[in-house]
């Protein structure tokens, strides 16, 4: 019945129009999917008449099927009733926000709300400020988490880029048994060190990649930092080129020589995941995805899944986070207002969104939903070890910080975290292509142009 | 007499006029749609494409600074930039001249009929039959470093051990490797049916006379096949080409351009630089890197494809 | 020497014809197996067989509606290539002189600029100029910009095979320009002609940027965006699924390329040849 004109959200004919058009399609469009896992919320009558405004969103398929249901069934229903609003939600692939969010720029129009998994800040221009938005928010449930403020602010031009509304903790998950059968354990990387030899005797290798992906870059710059080695400054400065760097670099190299397989040259974001998931692998870094799934295969091992934070390096234990949900606003959208009282409203009631999430989600304004009540949450989950997800909150307190710190989530990061320049230069090192020095002095080279042509455009 | 013959003359040439007239309004009538619409579709924005490579356009905006042959220089001085070149060279040379290989012997192996013909000619026709996207998401699976069905192959005919087996996706060597074979694969059946159509587009007079003359395999493949097959092969080869420098998807799949680099095309990086990283105007700069050098190897297989066309 | 030949062609074809298709026979084995057990190296080939992939594609996305999207877009896709392409590679392959190479060049020039960069332009094109965003028929209008040269050019080969003395006899016997070109060369370039369908159908089918910039709603997917979104959660694939996914669509259209194939094989021998 629906024919290839339909344009499911209707965004050049009023709802009125489609209706007209399509008729009993529409609502039946509507009402099917409000039965399908992913709906969209379809025209909707409500008090007897059809809701006035329109609002479009976009983001990524979640990793838990339950977050969309609840976004898009209870949460966008509930909202665009409350406030006489026709919410339009659609999911993508995460990987191909970055195309949609270009083409969207190009093409002028798209959607109102858009999310992108990493703050967006060569999109500076092109979005909002999103000032107010922040300030309606701390106004209720209090300060802007210092993590989401890092990576969603720019110093120099003073602009709110985007709005965060959670990210992911990114824990190491690690065997016990295998473990325990060595009588070790990952509290710091010397002790990764000495074990991971004796682990992967045992056909249990370390899997921390060194690919050209997501996963890779966040291990790697999280390990880099405990190293002390940083990629900036607390002024945006690149500081790659240290002694540290050299040392971390070395130490991977070594490690990987010791404890880990070559497979983790040519990982893609799941890999590290199968890697685990198929009982080879003894520890990973990777959010707690690693551990529900397991769950839900019932996988053998999948109690002796333990959740800690990353380990200590000579400088401390620092952490980056998995992933950051990050909303904009384009300055082309054509429903600002709703698309920012949607926003403010979500980050504020955002304890509901990290339940459904089964608390992958945490808020980055973290009075929505304080520590202390996500760990009692996190005590009650059923999964053996008791209590092994109350970590959480002390690795997201403690030890999780943006990318780019100590200095801010910045364009000229984006580009080098973009560009995979961390684990080329690890991998480079490790499969003995270059010294540890070169291949840093060749990095830092690299990272310096990248920072010097943003400076060239003003944005940092 | 004189004045009929005159007159008949007169009435042969003003025909003749009408029917060159008439072919030249007939050409541009038939070919005009045609170009109006590529020059709309594809013009207007190469053109947009080829501006943005001279400025420093960020983050999807298709306006920016004039920045005259910056991204092009900045492109020369980078490693991964001259890395890629090299790469997308090295890709489309090879899995193309697989192809090539692969296909003639394939068409000339099917054009006559034999038993289980139709069922054989389906299984080659299965892998470009599926949408490329798809199946290089399913090489991931086959080439995972956990489940590889072609591991599990190699250890169980004892040809490696278990644990020495390859590292499809993460060494350099065995990287490229296998985004050659999955672009060869994916690439075979297309350049087969090509052929194939050549092959059996080969009037069957002159097959009789090849035979009559005692020209059997190869000889005959060389000094009678190929020529009549010239146009169809170039055509075939030609956007063999084309398709492999200009693609994507298999690299962005398999490899992303890792292990460090090391798979890298001027296309994936293209993509990198532009889109995930934000910089329009270098990723338009090392997309067009490419136009010279393939322009010139187009026009120059045509032009020798015109000098041996037979006919 | 029939046996020599015959030897030649099984020799040739089955090894091959074996590499081609075997990825398609593990394709089917992992797509019957339990979610759980894909990873598990003790599992390999003994299993639990399942058609729970095939129900998860069916009733918990909308697959069905991404196949019909893939199917009518290619179709239309197809009629516009060939209403296009048909006439202009007539016209360059007999009527147009240097002109008409010089311009067959161009038009095939047009390839070398990689999707990967003009779907930026396009899309502004697309939803500004056009007013098609995220409508099935921007890809409609979009797709032939790379289907029509490589038609053009393909026709172009065929037309330029079918002897100039075919339609000089027809033109003698009284037929214009034009009915020659209906009533003679059409009918011996139809194995041409549906080469291109197959082609076209195949490249339209394969496309992925344009599909990924121009459609966003669920609703409005081709076949290859539709898989990666629904059946990749962030890092978790679902192989089975996916590889069911790949399956469904690739047998049947393997099945139609063979018999477009080989009828234009048995057709051609009984042609104008004789």
């Amino acid at each position: 019945m629906a024919d290839i004109d339909e344009p499911a959200g209707a965004k050049r004919l009023t709802r009125r129009d489609l209706l007209r058009k399509a008729g009993v399609g529409a609502v039946a469009v509507g009402a099917a999917s409000a039965g399908a896992p992913y709906a969209f919320a379809g025209p909707m009558r409500f008090k007897g008449r059809w809701l006035k405004g329109d609002l479009s969103i976009i983001q990524w398929v979640h990793f838990v099927p339950a977050y969309d249901v609840w976004f898009d069934n209870t949460w966008c229903k509930q909202w665009g009733e409350k406030n006489d609003v026709q919410v339009n939600v659609e999911h993508i692939n995460n990987t191909l926000l970055d195309t949609r969010a270009a083409a969207e720029v190009a093409a002028q129009s798209g959607h109102d709300l858009f999310q992108n998994l990493h703050p967006m800040a060569s999109y500076e221009d092109q979005v909002i400020n999103h000032a107010s938005i922040v300030a309606e928010i701390e106004h209720k449930v209090g300060k802007y988490g210092a993590l989401g403020k890092a990576s969603t602010y720019n110093p120099k031009t003073k602009k709110y880029f985007a709005v965060s509304d959670n990210y992911v903790p990114d824990p190491v998950i690690w065997r016990h048994d295998l473990w325990n059968d060595i009588g070790q354990s990952p509290a710091t990387w010397d002790h990764v060190m000495a074990a991971a030899p004796k682990l992967k005797a045992k056909g249990h290798p370390i899997g921390i990649g060194q690919s050209q992906e997501l996963d890779s870059d966040m291990a790697l710059i999280a390990f880099l930092m405990c190293f002390g080695a940083f990629i900036q400054d607390e002024d945006n400065r690149p500081t790659l080129g240290s002694k540290r760097a050299v040392e971390a670099v070395s130490f991977m190299a070594s490690l990987y020589k010791k404890g880990e397989d070559p497979a983790i040259f040519g990982w893609n974001p799941a890999s590290n995941n199968n890697y685990l998931y198929s009982g080879t692998a003894s520890m990973i870094l990777n959010a707690i995805s690693a551990t529900r799934t397991p769950e839900q295969l019932n996988l053998p091992f999948a109690d002796q899944l333990w959740i800690w934070p990353i380990p200590a390096g000579p400088h401390g234990r620092l952490g980056l986070e998995h992933v950051m949900g990050c909303y904009n606003i384009w300055k082309f959208s054509k429903n600002k207002e709703n698309a920012e009282k949607f926003l403010a409203d979500l980050c504020i009631n955002y304890k509901q969104a990290t339940l459904a999430s089964q608390l992958y989600n945490f808020p980055s304004f973290p009075g929505a939903f304080p520590f202390s009540a996500i760990r009692k949450v996190a005590a009650a989950d059923p999964h053996k070890p008791k209590g092994k997800y109350t970590i959480l909150t002390t690795i997201a307190e403690k030890y999780t910080h943006n990318i780019g710190y100590p200095g801010t989530t910045n364009a000229a990061m984006d580009e080098v975290f973009s560009k995979y320049l961390i684990p080329q230069m690890f991998a480079q090192v490790s499969q003995g292509k270059l010294s540890a020095a070169d291949s840093v002095r060749d990095t830092n080279n690299v990272v310096k142009d990248i920072y010097a042509k943003w400076k060239k455009r003003g944005k940092i | 007499m004189g004045a009929v013959a005159a007159a008949t003359g007169r009435h042969r040439r003003r025909r003749l006029r009408y029917a060159a007239e008439g072919r030249g309004v007939l050409a541009t009538l038939l070919i005009s749609p045609a170009v109006l619409f590529i020059a709309a579709l594809v013009g207007v924005p190469f053109g947009l494409a080829i501006y943005l490579s001279f400025t420093d356009a960020t983050a999807g905006s298709l306006s920016g600074k004039w920045v005259g042959l910056d991204n092009f220089t900045g492109a020369v001085h980078d490693a991964i930039f001259r890395g890629a070149l090299w790469h997308t060279f090295l890709f489309t040379l090879i899995s193309q001249a697989v192809v090539i290989v692969v296909a003639g012997l394939l068409a000339h192996a099917l054009v006559h009929g034999f038993r289980g013909r139709w069922f054989l000619r389906f299984l080659v026709l299965l892998p470009w039959a599926a949408p490329v996207a798809l199946t290089a998401i399913g090489f991931l699976w086959f080439y995972d470093p956990q489940a590889s069905i072609f591991n599990w192959f190699l250890v169980h005919l004892h040809i490696v051990s278990a644990n020495n087996v390859p590292n499809w996706l993460g060494t350099p060597k065995a990287a490229m490797s296998s985004i050659i074979t999955v672009q060869a694969w994916r690439t075979v059946p297309f350049a087969t049916v090509i052929f194939l159509a050549g092959v059996s587009s080969i009037p069957q007079e002159v097959d009789d006379a090849a035979a009559i003359d005692g020209a059997t395999g190869l000889h005959k493949f060389w000094y009678v096949s190929l020529p009549l097959l010239l146009p169809i092969a170039i055509v075939a080869v030609l956007f063999g080409v084309v398709f492999t420098a200009t693609d994507m998807v298999v690299p962005y799949i398999l490899t992303n351009g890792g292990p460090f680099n090391s798979t890298q095309v001027l296309t994936t990086y293209a993509f990198q630089t532009g889109i995930n990283a934000g910089n329009i105007g270098e990723g338009a700069a090392i997309a067009l890197f490419m136009l010279p050098f393939l322009a010139v190897v187009v026009i120059g297989m045509l032009f020798f494809a015109r000098r041996a066309e037979v006919a | 020497m029939a046996w020599r030949s015959r030897a030649f062609s099984y020799g040739v074809v089955v090894p091959f014809a074996a590499l081609l298709a075997f990825p398609f026979a593990w394709m089917a084995v992992t797509s019957l197996k339990p979610e759980a057990q894909v990873y598990d190296p003790t599992k390999v080939w003994s299993f639990h067989p399942t058609l729970a992939a095939y129900g998860f594609l069916f009733h918990h996305t909308d697959y069905l509606l991404w196949l019909r999207n893939s199917c009518l877009v290619g179709l239309m896709v197809v009629v516009i290539t060939l209403a296009f392409a048909v006439p202009a590679g007539y016209a360059l392959a007999r009527l147009a002189g240097r002109i008409g190479r010089a311009l067959g060049v161009a038009i095939f020039l047009t390839y070398l600029v990689p999707p990967t960069l003009l779907f930026l332009p396009l899309s502004r094109v697309i939803s500004q100029y056009l007013h098609l965003s995220d409508r099935l028929w921007a890809l409609v209008v979009v797709y032939p910009s790379f289907t029509i040269p490589f038609a053009i050019w393909l026709l172009m080969g065929f037309f330029k095979t079918i002897p100039q003395e075919l339609e000089d006899a027809a033109l003698v016997d009284g037929c214009s320009r034009f009915g020659a070109l209906v009533r003679i060369v059409f009918p011996i370039s139809a194995p041409g002609i549906l080469t291109v369908v197959i082609f076209t159908f195949s490249l339209v089918l394969n496309e992925f940027v344009y599909a990924i910039t121009f459609i966003s709603s669920s609703a409005n997917r081709t076949l290859p965006v539709g898989v990666p979104t629904d059946l990749i959660r962030g890092d978790l694939f679902n192989w089975p699924g996916i590889m069911a996914a790949i399956l469904l669509p690739s047998i049947p259209l393997a099945l139609v390329y063979n018999l477009f194939l080989n009828r234009f094989i048995t057709g051609f021998t009984g042609g104008a040849f004789r």
